[in-house]
């Protein structure tokens, strides 16, 4: 479980995020929606320590983030998968390297049983026969789909996704949305998407959050979104 | 003079000259943790002895055909010039070979050989840190709990500060080489004279000065195109200032490095 409370973040004198308080539940699908510029980024990597909150708290189970050392920030980074919007693949390794590459860091495993795992990985995500290919000689559909075998190679407890499926064909962005939403629920993950794709908030938002200018405006699942009252949400739909 | 002086203080004083100095000073100051960064410990040793050698021959071993290219045809040029002017009979021929060593030896084999590796060094690495950073694959190895400073920069900085002597001393090989065959081409002194000159007054002292001076500089070009890339914003565009500014800043420091250098060790 993940808990933010009363977080502001700003970057020198523009405030980005203001006074954003949530709660992220284990085995669901938890959502981040809003418009192009509105702040989901910035929330995503202040969650994980990428960034510094002015003021506010975040709560990992029982754990302040603010309080940790660098050594117990490095321990529970470990517990924590992400795939960046660009996915962020490491373009000196091949797709089964980035793969091992938390594996290398994070465990002692024997090579054999890293293959094994990175194998696992790559079969749930359906990327096959491109083991030994570089990030750049694979589409964005299949780049974003080794960045979740990547973030899930460590079985970590958050997965963060930031756009998962923008920039791709509405077939194969169902594809991930599902993916992602059968790893929540199979391994029970707390799972934070940034996203404004309405088919995804429609077909696996189970708690879904809008920001508009750095705000939470609303909140509320997937049933409710379009008997929401909010006038800015109201309008972030139809614009969609 | 005084005039200078005074206008040189009034600026310092400026709301420009402070807020000059204080950048300046910040970027010292951040240059200093982002060190401590890069030299805490490795995660893995086995890992980081790995990348040392990926490393070594990216940085060091790549630049050796440059480096005997330039030095083979400097040592020549030098050879001539320095023998054409000193055309004087009084003075034996043998000093064409002596000078071209001190000249080889105290200048061309570490400063102006570093400035050369500034430029092609400091573009490959500020350029591949900070590709790697605007897309956030430098934010991806601190997500997993990597230490990316340590992983990225570490071996870059090893390699490039413990191998850079041999660097120097292939240069210092391949300029006398150079002579020489220009030298036996030639014949503007005898080949025998040559060598006698090159052998005459040897100092070892001045290696070690010179193979220290490469250090230095290689752990400047390495650890400042380190951290210019890492700290890399603003696209595409943000990463081709980065290694400009990378280069301009090594290449000055190179230079009042050497003059600092010189000073303590030689006088
Ligand atoms: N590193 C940064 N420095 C300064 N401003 C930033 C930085 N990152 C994001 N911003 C600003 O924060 C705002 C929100 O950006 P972002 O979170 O990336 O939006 P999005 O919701 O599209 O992901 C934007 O106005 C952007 O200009
Ligand atoms: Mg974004």
């Amino acid at each position: 479980m993940i808990k933010v409370e009363h977080l502001y973040k700003s970057f020198g004198n523009t405030p980005i995020l203001q006074d954003i308080s949530i709660e992220y539940l284990p085995g669901k699908c938890n959502m981040v929606i809003g418009a192009s510029g509105s702040g989901k980024t910035v929330l995503l990597k202040t969650l994980i320590g990428l960034y510094e909150p002015d003021s506010g708290s975040i709560w990992y189970g029982t754990e302040d983030l603010a309080s940790m050392t660098y050594d117990q920030k490095k321990k529970l980074r470990q517990r924590i998968g992400m795939l960046f919007q660009a996915s962020a693949l490491f373009d000196f390794a091949t797709v089964i390297d980035n793969i091992m590459f938390p594996m290398d860091f994070c465990t002692s495993w024997s090579r054999r049983q890293k293959i094994e795992r990175a194998r696992f990985c790559l079969d749930r995500v359906n990327v096959r026969d491109s083991d030994h290919k570089y990030p750049n000689e694979l589409s964005g559909g299949m780049q974003k789909r080794v960045g979740i075998a990547r973030a899930i190679a460590l079985n970590p407890e958050f997965l963060f996704c930031d756009e998962p499926n923008s920039g791709l064909d509405p077939y194969t962005s169902s594809l991930i949305d599902e993916l992602i939403s059968e790893i929540t629920k199979e391994y029970n993950m707390t799972t934070v998407i940034n996203t404004h794709d309405m088919n995804s908030i429609r077909t696996i938002g189970d708690n879904i959050g809008f920001i508009c200018n750095g705000r939470l405006l609303w909140q509320g699942d997937s049933g409710g979104i379009s008997s929401a009252e909010c006038p800015e949400l109201r309008k972030f739909l139809r614009i969609q | 003079m005084w005039r200078a002086t005074r206008r040189f203080s009034i600026f310092v004083c400026s709301e420009q000259g402070i807020s000059m100095i204080k950048e300046f000073i910040e970027s010292v100051g951040r240059y200093c943790l982002f060190l401590k960064m890069v030299f805490r410990k490795p995660e893995k040793w086995r890992i980081f002895w790995r990348q040392l050698l990926v490393e070594s021959e990216k940085l060091i071993l790549s630049s050796v055909l440059l480096v005997c290219v330039i030095s083979l045809f400097i040592g020549g040029v030098l050879v001539i010039q320095i023998a054409s002017n000193i055309e004087n009979p009084f003075i034996d021929r043998m000093n064409v070979g002596y000078m071209l060593r001190e000249i080889l030896i105290l200048e061309f084999c570490s400063t102006i050989v570093a400035l050369i590796l500034a430029g092609k060094m400091g573009s490959n690495i500020s350029s591949e840190i900070g590709s790697m950073r605007i897309t956030d694959q430098i934010d991806a190895m601190d997500m997993m709990g990597v230490n990316s400073a340590g992983f990225l920069v570490l071996p870059k900085i090893v390699s490039a500060t413990l191998l850079s002597p041999l660097l120097m001393l292939l240069s210092l090989a391949f300029g006398l080489l150079g002579g020489w065959v220009v030298v036996s081409l030639t014949g503007i002194i005898g080949p025998n004279q040559y060598i006698e000159g090159i052998k005459y007054c040897y100092n070892g002292f001045y290696v070690i000065y010179s193979g220290f001076k490469m250090a230095l500089f290689c752990f400047l070009i390495s650890s400042i195109a380190s951290f210019k890339g890492y700290y890399a914003k603003g696209g595409s565009l943000g990463v081709g200032t980065a290694s400009t500014q990378a280069i301009v800043t090594i290449s000055i420091l190179i230079l009042l490095f050497d003059l600092i250098v010189t000073q303590l060790m030689l006088y």
